[in-house]
C-alpha cells in the first residue's frame, strides 16, 4: 500500500499535515510518497498509490497547485473512477471542481467534480463543526474564505448538525465521490476523529486500530460532548 | 461639525481617563474606545508626536517596543507609549488621548507604539509612524491572522510610502513588505554556539516568494528564518545593514557590524529570537542617527520583561516560567526548544488553552499540530503535565509526538497541577503558559515555589 501527500510545501497550513503523520502511524507498512511541484504525481503511473492526500494552502499556493495538477486531471479522474481513496482538506478540496471565483477573476478548477467555489478575502468564516458521515459523528473545525456552490446531485462528505455545510444554507459538509472525499474541514481531521480513521483504514484493507486510539477516543468524546452543548457558541 | 465630534470626543476620553485613574483601573482601553465612537476618523485628528516608531510582527514586538521605552526613557527622554495597554486602535488612540493637551495636541515629541500586525489596516494608514519594525511575519492564530501572506498582503497595503521600514533580513516574509519603502535591514549571522537547526512542522516559505519554484536554505535557523536562494530565478534573502556577529553570553555582550565596523552592545537576554528582538532595536536607533556608546550605555540596565521569562533557583531546583502564547505555534515551539535545550532533568507544566473559547465555545487545537511538540520527547524531560480543559487533546498530541505514556498526565484543573509534579524526579521545572493565563499561571508557580520551599 502506497499513501501519497500531494505537495506537503503547498498544502500544510492549519495542521493538515498531521492528518499523513497521523496515517503514517496507523499505517506502519504503508509507503509514504511526497510529491513536490515540478515532478509527476505517482498516482499518475502507480497503480500501488491507494490513498491520495492534499491540506489547506495559501491562495497563491492553491493557484500553483492547481497549474501543477492540470495536466495530471484526466489521470485523477480516472483513478478516482477506479476507486482511488483521497482526502483533499481546507481550501484544496477546491481543486478538482470547475471553477475558484477569486473576486479578482476566475480560476478554473480541474473539472472532475461538479462544483463551483468563491472566495471572498475580506471575510473569514471560523467555526466547529459537528456532523455525521456513515454512522458516525464528525467533529472538526472551519477557518476558510470560501463557499461552495454543489452542483446538481453532487453527494456530501458529512450532514451538518451543528456549523455550516459546503455555503452556509447547504445541509452538507464537503463531497464525496466513491472513495474520494474534499471537506473544508482543516486541521487533524484524522486525528480528531478516530472513528473515521478507523472506517478509512478499514476501507482500504488494512487491519488493526488507528494510533492511539483508546487516547484519540477519549479526546473525541470529550470534544463531542462539547459540541452537542447548545449554550457553547461555534466560535 | 467634525471638528466639534472629534473635541467631544477628546474630552468625553479625557474625562474617562481621569475617572478611570481615580478608581485604579489603568491598563484599559475603554478611553479609545470611547474617542472612537464618538469620532471614527479620531486617529486621523489627535495630535501624533513629531518623532513616532511603530513596532509590529507575529513574534517578539511588545517585547521590542518595551526595550525602547527602556533605552529612550534611559537617554533621559519623555515618551508616549502604549506599553500599559492594547496594541489595537483603541489602545493607540488610548495612549494618544493621555499625552494630548485639551486642544488635541501631542505634548510629547517621541511615540513608540506596538501595533498588531492584524490591525494594519486601521493604524498604518492614519499614524502613518516614522519608522516601523516588523520583527517577522509566523503563522500565529488562524481564526484571527489566517496565514502569514495574508498578513503581509494586509500590511502591504496599509503602509504609508514615507514609513521607514526596520525588517528582518532572514525573514523572507517581512523582509519582502512594501519593496518601494526605504529601508534597514538586520541579521544574525550563524553563531558559534549556536545549536544545529531543528527540522520544524511550520515553514512557511518553502516555496520562492517570486516565481513559486522551490527554494534552497544556505542557513536556517528556525521555522522559515534563516538565509534562502532560488536557483530558478536568482532570488535571494536580502543583505543586511546590521549583522550580529556574535552573542558573549558570560559577557553579556553582542558583537553587531555595520559597514564593516564591530559595536559592541549588552545583551539583555541569551535566547536567540532575543537577539533578534535586540538587534531590532540597535537597528532602529541606529537608523535614527543615535551613536553605539549612547546606544549600549542606555541598554546597560535593560531586562526582558519578568512576566514574559523569569527563572528563580529555588533549594535545589530552578522554577521558570514562560509566557508561550497559546494558538501561536511558532511561539510555543520556541519555548519548548528552550526547554529541551536547557540541561539537567526537567519537568513542564504546560498551560496553553486559549482563556476566551475555554469560556464560550471549544478551541480549535489543530495549532497543536503546527507546534514541535517533538521537542518534549527527550530523556532529559521527566514529565509532562497538560493542564486544562484541553488536556486530552495535549496529552494526544504529545503521545503522536513520541512521548512516553508514563511521562504523561493530563490535568483537567489548574488547581490540582502543582501537587502533581514530581520534584523528587527533576532538577528544572518549566511552567508554560498563555499570554491571559498569566495570573493562573502564577498561582500554580507559587504552589511548586512553595512546594520546593518546604522540601
Amino acid at each position: 500500500m502506497k499513501l501519497e501527500y500531494l505537495y506537503p510545501e503547498l498544502g500544510n497550513l492549519y495542521g493538515d499535515g498531521a492528518n499523513m503523520r497521523y496515517l503514517r502511524q496507523c499505517l506502519p507498512q504503508a509507503e509514504y510518497i511526497e510529491t513536490h511541484i515540478g515532478e509527476t504525481p505517482a498516482f499518475v503511473s502507480d497503480p500501488e498509490v491507494s490513498f491520495l492526500y492534499s491540506g489547506s494552502m495559501t491562495e497563491r499556493g492553491q493557484g500553483i497547485a492547481l497549474e501543477e495538477l492540470r495536466p495530471y486531471a484526466g489521470d485523477l479522474a480516472a483513478r478516482i473512477e477506479g476507486g482511488l481513496h483521497a482526502l483533499f482538506t481546507g481550501n484544496s478540496m477546491e481543486l478538482p471542481g470547475k471553477s475558484i471565483d477569486a473576486g479578482d477573476g476566475a480560476l478554473e478548477g480541474l473539472g472532475i467534480v461538479d462544483f463551483r467555489s468563491r472566495r471572498d478575502i475580506a471575510h473569514r468564516y471560523n467555526g466547529f463543526f459537528l456532523g455525521n458521515t456513515n454512522g458516525i459523528e464528525i467533529t472538526a473545525f472551519n477557518s476558510r474564505f470560501s463557499h461552495t456552490s454543489p452542483g446538481p446531485g453532487l453527494s456530501g462528505f458529512a450532514r451538518v448538525t451543528r456549523g455550516i455545510g459546503l455555503e452556509p444554507d447547504c445541509p452538507f459538509e464537503g463531497y464525496r465521490v466513491g472513495n474520494f472525499i474534499g471537506t473544508y474541514l482543516l486541521g487533524p481531521l484524522l486525528v480528531l476523529n478516530p472513528l473515521l480513521t478507523q472506517q478509512l483504514m478499514a476501507s482500504l484493507g488494512a487491519e488493526g486500530l488507528p494510533a492511539r486510539f483508546t487516547e484519540a477516543l477519549q479526546a473525541y468524546e470529550a470534544r463531542l460532548t462539547e459540541f452537542r452543548d447548545g449554550k457553547r457558541k461555534l466560535d | 461639525m467634525e471638528k466639534l465630534s472629534f473635541y467631544f470626543a477628546l474630552w468625553s476620553a479625557k474625562a474617562a481617563q481621569l475617572a478611570l485613574r481615580i478608581i485604579r483601573k489603568g491598563g484599559t482601553t475603554a478611553p479609545g474606545k470611547v474617542a472612537l465612537a464618538i469620532c471614527p476618523d479620531f486617529l486621523t485628528r489627535i495630535g501624533r508626536p513629531e518623532t513616532l516608531i511603530g513596532v509590529t510582527g507575529t513574534n517578539g514586538k511588545t517585547t521590542v517596543s518595551n526595550m525602547l521605552c527602556d533605552i529612550f526613557e534611559a537617554m533621559g527622554m519623555d515618551l508616549v507609549s502604549n506599553r500599559e495597554g492594547a496594541n489595537i486602535d483603541a489602545g493607540a488612540a488610548t495612549s494618544l488621548i493621555a499625552a494630548a493637551s485639551l486642544g488635541g495636541k501631542c505634548r510629547k515629541k517621541l511615540g513608540v507604539l506596538e501595533m498588531d500586525e492584524r490591525s494594519a489596516a486601521r493604524l498604518f494608514p492614519v499614524l502613518k509612524p516614522d519608522s516601523l519594525i516588523v520583527t517577522n511575519l509566523f503563522r500565529d492564530s488562524m481564526r484571527r491572522n489566517a496565514h502569514p501572506e495574508y498578513i503581509a498582503a494586509l500590511m502591504d497595503a496599509a503602509i504609508d510610502r514615507g514609513t521607514h521600514l526596520i525588517l528582518n533580513a532572514d525573514d523572507p516574509i517581512s523582509s519582502s513588505l512594501a519593496p518601494l519603502n526605504s529601508r534597514t535591514l538586520f541579521s544574525v549571522d550563524k553563531l558559534a554556539q549556536e545549536p544545529p537547526a531543528r527540522e520544524n512542522l511550520v515553514q512557511d516559505v518553502r516555496i520562492c516568494p517570486v516565481c513559486g519554484e522551490r527554494i534552497v536554505y544556505d542557513f536556517r535557523r528556525y521555522h522559515h528564518i534563516g538565509r534562502a536562494h532560488c536557483d530558478s530565478c536568482g532570488w535571494h534573502s536580502p543583505d543586511p545593514d546590521y549583522l550580529l556577529v556574535a552573542a558573549d553570553e558570560e559577557a553579556g555582550k553582542i558583537t553587531v557590524m555595520e559597514s564593516r565596523i564591530w559595536q559592541e552592545y549588552p545583551m539583555p537576554s541569551g535566547e536567540v529570537y532575543n537577539l533578534y528582538n535586540t538587534l531590532a532595536a540597535v537597528t532602529l536607533l541606529r537608523s535614527m542617527g543615535y551613536a553605539p556608546e549612547a546606544i549600549a550605555a542606555a541598554m546597560e540596565r535593560l531586562k526582558v520583561v519578568q512576566s514574559r521569562l523569569r527563572s528563580e533557583e529555588i533549594g535545589r531546583w530552578q522554577l521558570t516560567e514562560s509566557m508561550a502564547k497559546g494558538l501561536n505555534a511558532v511561539a510555543c515551539s520556541r519555548n519548548f526548544d528552550m526547554v529541551s535545550q536547557t540541561p539537567g532533568k526537567k519537568a513542564v507544566v504546560l498551560m496553553l488553552d486559549d482563556v476566551f473559547d475555554e469560556k464560550s465555545s471549544s478551541e480549535n487545537i489543530a495549532w497543536l499540530y503546527d507546534a514541535d511538540f517533538e521537542f518534549l520527547c527527550d530523556d532529559s524531560i521527566v514529565q509532562i503535565l497538560a493542564v486544562g480543559k484541553r488536556c486530552l487533546d495535549t496529552r494526544l498530541r504529545l503521545l503522536l509526538a513520541g512521548a512516553e505514556a508514563e511521562r504523561v498526565i493530563a490535568v483537567p484543573k489548574a488547581a490540582d497541577a502543582a501537587g502533581q509534579v514530581k520534584l523528587e524526579a527533576c532538577e528544572k521545572v518549566f511552567v508554560l503558559f498563555e499570554v491571559y493565563r498569566h495570573g493562573q499561571a502564577m498561582e500554580v508557580r507559587d504552589a511548586i515555589a512553595e512546594r520546593m520551599r518546604s522540601a
